[in-house]
């Protein structure tokens, strides 16, 4: 016990001199450190290593631009949490990190609403800005001040898909869809992403909800839900998962059961249904056509950061969960070199302040465009849409980055 | 309170001050964020060992499942917080609320379960609300951010404040478990630990007593999740009421030692730094060590120390007490007996029969004891002898007949009822509470007669006096002789204070000098007034000290009479005393 105490309080006293020691060097910092915390581990690990590869490319590239100039070219360092499998987990892993690196100024994580949710409740406590690129509504309805949601929220989702696939298919068979399948997990933001369109979008659309399931993740057999779609027969199935394994057993069981994209037109939602993985654990044919809503995709205007970013990773193209920790960390460098100083309460003050069109930052975004509301979410979010062919996720929509055109798949 | 309780209670109170005030001085040196959250775990964790102990230590039913109280207290806390705005400081003591009633609605149907099957029944509990909570919704339900005198709402800028609330959670619980240690309650329900019957036969409701601790445990729980909800921020299903709540619960109180109030607050202090700093330190470099490395330091400890670190160092380092020096011999003091004046036989029984399936175990016995009598029943084994004995003080139901105890119908009620209308019981093998003394042994049985404070005391060392343990009363039964278990057992059926004393093989396992010490005593009890019926092999020790003997064989009455009459019984020596003793009896 007492030699237990003794660590402790020697441990203590070691974090009070880091404490010390950052803030005698806060007037020239040779580097300034910004946090990744994403799953490393679990069911959502790919999602994290692909954020990871993408934040760690933008910090090469401030790196080896001289770094952050207001502050005499200071280096940016990344430290990477992991946040595990569970919200638990994930809430440990910030308090961790609000521990171990009393001198972060900003980060970006953690992925999965439902984990962002918790971590976002300890790093608003310890006044961190924090971008994320997760869905949910209620991240940024809790009067957070140090919250920055970069993507269009789980209900502006939901209200902006309907009419973009309603169109789609208008425009591919002439004929408009009647009837909407909705299968989606029961984290944070497919459930904020179905509410409304239960509650009111469907029937504004004129579309009748014929099945509709909600399923705790990880999935372990999709025989259920697809024997449900398929008694039911929808004109189009909305599937609203959170990681690649769900993804996976889902899209067999549909083409198992003759309910491919290529007969039932799917739509996705999410940055883990466009990944190499999927088509690796898949095949090109059973995804083909698949539909997929989410974020940010590096398209049109990007070539030259898709191919760095390809070479240097080996991955086959830049999806979401890349490009927006890329986006993220210019977002904190545009915000360091405007504080002037390596302190995360200025930071966060001065991303408030954004106001950015075409330039730094903002070009990394579909529209654009760089301001945050009040409540710390993206004006102007827009929602893009991707679909895969021959093994490869097109961006379709909006046209600004569309790299293909968008097919209906004839059944 | 139990003799004794009071130097014992000041002493533990003391220690745990002290301890509480260098915990308080260490908090405050504490600058790290993490290390003062383990520093808040650590109270918390222990609050729910001890509420853990208070019920599956002191009882000895194992709940795998008190992660549904932390839960519902977690869950009352959070929820009442977003829909009603109640602060913490409310919500915790309404959780406590809501534990306790779920605790009458866990123990009602369960109790009814007994060892491996209650374990089992427990662990599903918190799994079926598990899944209840993430139907409703209630995957994440974050507790608001208040902005304005956030320790209004239970939430500190500085997070020693948590610390300190976590440290008077603990006082409180720590105070609850002291008490009832201490108290006739925590003795009740240590006697329904080591045999539920017994404790039944001395009277003890233990369906009553089981439930009272299952409440204050459940109750207890509540409030530690309560405030681990506050800590946690964002409460879900798995992280209240997820297995490894439960297990956590479960392991600092085995670690650190069941059955005391020490066991769980040592558990906590060495698993829950050792775990988070584990998590701390290598949770990044490589995921999941920490559940290894905690996994191996609890397999050693089961192995080094099985019953816990706290009675293991207790029995290497605080056991120099020897048995005092045995006084001068004591004047026995009389015996207080809470018969009633009625004339008649004590006990009489008519036609009373029992069946398992198709075997007739009694079958229709009909005899009296009067006042006073050593009434001996013999029989070969399997005769029924124990079974009668079961259905004259309600361990089971009779079939058919009636029993009267003074002339009052005593088929068909409780054991405790039976117990406390005068009828003592021993059994067959022995059950002693090894870790308590002599004295608290005793004293269960004056408990379970409905007997306290002073009274109860008093009859203890009244029993103590007449069996001739007086000397030994403060040493702890597990270093016990068989003689002197066997004195106990009877000393513990004499605290009750009956006046008709069942006893069944009590000189079973007895040397020749032993059983002569033991029928003087038996002897003694009778010379004040007790009547006896005993079950017994020994037959020389029974044609000594019987009055009268009763012979059964295959659950009926087979003869009856004076000894000398009966064992010269030619069906009695056919049925059991064999021919042998027909020799014997005839040379001699």
């Amino acid at each position: 016990m007492t030699r237990l105490a003794m660590t402790r309080r020697g441990l203590a006293l070691g974090a009070g001199a880091a404490t010390l020691a950052g803030r005698a060097g806060a007037q020239a910092p040779a580097e300034v450190k910004v946090a990744l915390l994403a799953p490393m581990s679990g069911p959502w690990a790919r999602q994290g290593q692909l954020m990871k590869l993408g934040a760690e490319m933008a910090i090469d590239d401030i790196n080896a631009g001289g770094g952050i100039k207001a502050l005499g070219g200071a280096k940016m360092k990344l430290v990477i949490y992991d946040a595990g499998d569970s919200t638990e987990k994930a809430k440990n892993a910030a308090q961790r990190m609000v521990a171990q690196e009393p001198d972060i100024i900003g980060g970006t994580g953690a992925w999965l609403s439902s984990f962002t949710l918790a971590v976002t409740e300890v790093t608003e406590r310890a006044e961190i800005p924090w971008l994320t690129l997760s869905y949910a509504d209620s991240l940024t309805s809790r009067g957070f001040k140090y919250i920055f949601q970069c993507s269009p929220t789980a209900d502006d989702q939901a209200t902006k898909t309907l009419p973009i696939i309603l169109d789609l298919a208008q425009r591919a068979t002439g004929k408009k869809p009647l009837k909407l399948g909705l299968i989606a997990d029961n984290t944070a933001a497919p459930q904020s992403f179905v509410k409304p369109i239960r509650a009111t979008e469907a029937a504004r659309h004129g579309l009748s909800i014929v099945v509709d399931e909600t399923y705790t993740p990880p999935m372990s057999d999709a025989t259920p839900l697809v024997q449900r779609v398929r008694g039911s027969r929808p004109d189009f199935l909305l599937f609203i998962a959170t990681n690649i394994p769900d993804d996976k057993l889902f899209m067999e069981k549909l083409n198992e059961y003759g309910l491919g994209p290529g007969r039932l037109v799917t739509i996705g939602n999410g940055g883990h249904m466009a990944t190499p993985e999927l088509v690796h654990v898949t095949s090109p044919k059973i995804l083909e056509g698949l539909m997929v809503t989410m974020a940010n995709w590096a398209g049109k205007g990007q070539e030259t950061l898709v191919r760095r970013f390809a070479e240097r990773t080996k991955e086959p193209w830049m999806g979401q969960d890349s490009i927006m920790p890329y986006a993220d960390m210019m977002i904190l460098r545009e915000g360091l070199e405007r504080a002037g100083a390596a302190d995360r309460r200025k930071v966060a003050e001065a991303i408030r302040g954004f106001d950015l069109k075409d330039t730094g930052p903002a070009q990394y975004f579909p529209s654009k465009r760089l301001s945050f509301d009040d409540r710390g979410r993206l004006r102007d979010a827009t929602l893009i849409t991707v679909q895969w062919k021959d093994g490869v996720p097109h961006p379709v929509d909006p046209p600004a980055i569309a790299t293909a055109t968008a097919f209906w798949p004839k059944s | 309170m139990r003799p004794g309780a009071f130097l014992r209670l000041r002493r533990d109170a003391l220690i745990f001050a002290v301890l509480l005030a260098c915990y308080v001085l260490l908090s405050g040196v504490v600058t790290n964020s993490y290390y003062q959250l383990m520093l808040t775990l650590v109270p918390i964790w222990a609050v729910m060992g001890l509420s853990w102990n208070l019920f599956s230590g002191y009882v000895g039913l194992t709940s795998f499942g008190h992660a549904v109280f932390f839960g519902l207290g977690a869950y009352t806390v959070a929820l009442t917080m977003n829909a009603w705005n109640l602060t913490p400081w409310f919500g915790i003591p309404l959780g406590t609320v809501v534990g306790a009633i779920a605790a009458v609605l866990i123990g009602l149907p369960t109790f009814r379960l007994r060892g491996h099957y209650f374990a089992l029944a427990m662990l599903a509990f918190p799994l079926v609300l598990l899944y209840v909570f993430q139907y409703l919704g209630y995957q994440e339900v974050s507790l608001p951010m208040k902005r304005e005198q956030p320790w209004a709402w239970l939430q500190f800028t500085d997070p020693r404040g948590f610390t300190l609330v976590a440290l008077g959670l603990l006082a409180m619980a720590f105070g609850i478990s002291l008490a009832v240690e201490n108290s006739r309650f925590g003795l009740t329900l240590m006697a329904i630990r080591q045999n539920e019957l017994a404790a039944a036969a001395a009277g003890i409701d233990a369906r009553r007593a089981k439930m009272a601790a299952l409440v204050l445990s459940g109750a207890i729980a509540a409030a530690a999740g309560g405030l681990y909800a506050c800590i946690l921020l964002v409460v879900t299903p798995d992280a209240v009421f997820g297995m490894l709540t439960s297990a956590q619960a479960l392991t600092v109180a085995m670690f650190g030692g069941v059955g005391t109030v020490w066991g769980p607050l040592i558990g906590a202090a060495v698993l829950i730094p050792l775990a988070e700093t584990l998590h701390a330190e290598l949770g990044n470099i490589i995921p999941g060590i920490q559940g290894v490395v905690y996994g191996l330091a609890i397999i050693l400890v089961m192995l080094l120390a099985p019953e816990g670190l706290f009675w293991t160092l207790r029995d290497r380092f605080a056991r120099g007490a020897v048995p005092p020096e045995p006084g001068p011999a004591p004047v026995l003091p009389t015996l207080t007996l809470r018969a009633p004046a009625a004339a008649g036989p004590v006990l009489r029984v008519e036609n009373i029969g029992k069946s398992f399936g198709g075997l007739r175990a009694v079958d229709g016995v009909s005899f009296a004891v009067a006042r006073g009598e050593i009434l001996g029943i013999i029989g070969p084994n399997g005769a029924g002898k124990t079974t009668l004995f079961n259905l004259l003080n309600g361990v089971l139901p009779s079939d058919t007949g009636t029993a009267w105890l003074d002339g009052e119908v005593i088929t068909g009620r409780p054991l405790h009822a039976i117990c406390r209308a005068g009828v003592g019981r021993t059994f067959q093998v022995v059950r002693s509470f090894p870790r308590l003394s002599l004295l608290d042994n005793v004293l269960i049985g004056a408990y379970g007669a409905g007997l306290t404070g002073a009274a109860a005391t008093r009859a203890a060392e009244v029993a103590l006096a007449r069996t001739g343990l007086a000397a030994q009363a403060q040493r702890e039964a597990g270093a016990l002789t068989n003689k002197e278990l066997r004195l106990m057992e009877l000393a513990r059926a004499v605290a009750g204070q009956p006046h008709l004393l069942l006893l069944d093989e009590t000189l079973a396992g007895l040397g020749r000098e032993e059983c002569e010490a033991v029928l003087s005593v038996l002897r003694e009890l009778r010379a004040a007034g007790m009547t006896i019926v005993i079950i017994e092999h020994t037959m020389h020790a029974m044609l000594k000290l019987a009055d009268r003997l009763v012979v059964i064989d295959r659950g009926r009455l087979l003869a009856e009479g004076a000894p000398r009459d009966v064992v010269e019984n030619r069906a009695v020596i056919e049925a059991y005393l064999g021919r042998k003793w027909m020799a014997k009896t005839c040379s001699t």
